[in-house]
């Protein structure tokens, strides 16, 4: 059967300048302006926003979780994780 | 909210004409309503959702600077009043139909709606002013929604297009009913309230057609010089009441719940 659906588009969602957009979902769309107007009606009616991002789902290369070698660490690199210090998350609610 | 309606507008066509605002919003945002589960996309459905309660958030707008001038509450407007006293146009209160006629009558609707709210901006009344902008930043949405599927749906498909010629065939004629003219309406227009449903029709249909046109839409006018004529009967009546037998079922509806306990708070 053909598939009748719109095709989809990722939403990123910005609740204050300057902050990052965050991933939040997605929305059927015939194209990018009404992806974005309906995805303010999908994420942006009660969660508070400055800016919505939406991208073609098709449009993201994504790697394949098959391939778990990708990310593989063969040998021990410890030593490079910053692991004797504390890094204040900037993104944090409850900055340090 | 400034309530500076200065003592020689007369007071009933303006209590008129705030009514029917309220009523058109009322209703047309409980047949919004309707769309609640049934929408044909998810994303459709909750816009919708949404539209209709900003829809029912203005008339309680008008509503409340109704009661404001008369002391009678939102609430007893809603649901106390016989569907016979609604002053609604009939156009708000034919069933929901299929999508198309749905996009094609909140267009419509959303169009009038704009063209009035700007303009309402230049009344001379402080309270109409002030309602206006606060109303219109809604509003330009809710026309960026609605006229984007009109945009889009008009001429996607041949299916597409049948049903919304269809849904235009039907739904442009009750829209006129929207501009309807009020009992006494002249004296707004002559105290600088509102320059009268005439203007407002004349200025909607310049708004409308080029855009319908361009969706390969054929509204039933014809262009006489500075202005475009009607080719169709409009379906007036609503803002005398009288109205379709749809409203009264949709009123019915409404008031199910509260007329059950009327004295409950909630």
């Amino acid at each position: 059967m053909m598939d009748t659906q719109w095709e989809t588009y990722e939403v990123f969602h910005q609740s204050k300048r300057g902050e990052a957009h965050v991933h939040v979902g997605s929305v059927h769309a015939p194209d990018p302006e009404m992806a974005l107007q309906l995805a303010r009606d999908q994420f942006a009616r009660r969660l508070k926003c400055v800016s919505l991002w939406v991208v073609r789902t098709k449009d993201i290369t994504a790697t394949d979780y098959q391939n778990e070698s990708f990310f593989a660490q063969v040998t021990d690199k410890s030593y490079r994780d910053p692991k004797a210090f504390e890094a204040p998350d900037k993104n944090s609610p409850h900055e340090s | 909210m400034s309530l500076e309606i200065s003592p020689h507008i007369p007071r009933q066509p303006l209590l008129r004409f705030i009514l029917s605002l309220a009523d058109d919003e009322l209703v047309l945002g409980h047949r919004d309503s309707e769309w609640t589960g049934h929408a044909p996309i998810l994303e459709e459905d909750i816009a919708l959702a949404n539209i209709a309660q900003d829809e029912i958030g203005h008339s309680l707008v008008w509503f409340t600077l109704y009661e404001e001038l008369t002391g009678h509450s939102p609430d007893s407007m809603a649901f106390e009043r016989s569907w016979r006293e609604f002053t609604c146009s009939r156009f708000v209160s034919y069933p929901i139909g299929d999508f198309a006629y749905t996009v094609v009558r909140q267009y419509l609707f959303d169009a009038a709606e704009q063209v009035r709210l700007r303009m309402l901006s230049e009344s001379k009344s402080d309270a109409l002013n002030e309602i206006a902008g606060k109303l219109e930043r809604e509003e330009a949405y809710h026309l960026l929604h609605s006229q984007g599927l009109v945009e889009r749906l008009g001429d996607a498909t041949e299916e597409s297009h049948r049903h919304m010629q269809a849904a235009l065939d039907q739904a442009f004629p009750q829209a006129l009913g929207l501009f309807e003219s009020l009992e006494g309406e002249e004296e707004l227009v002559r105290g600088g309230i509102f320059p009268g449903n005439r203007l407002l029709r004349d200025e909607w249909l310049e708004h409308v057609v080029p855009v319908l046109n361009e969706a390969s839409l054929r509204p039933p006018v014809q262009r006489q010089r500075e202005r475009w004529g009607i080719a169709c009967r409009p379906d007036e009546g609503g803002r005398r009441g009288e109205h379709v037998k749809p409203l009264e079922k949709l009123v019915g509806d409404m008031q199910m719940v509260y007329t059950l306990a009327p004295s409950a708070k909630w």
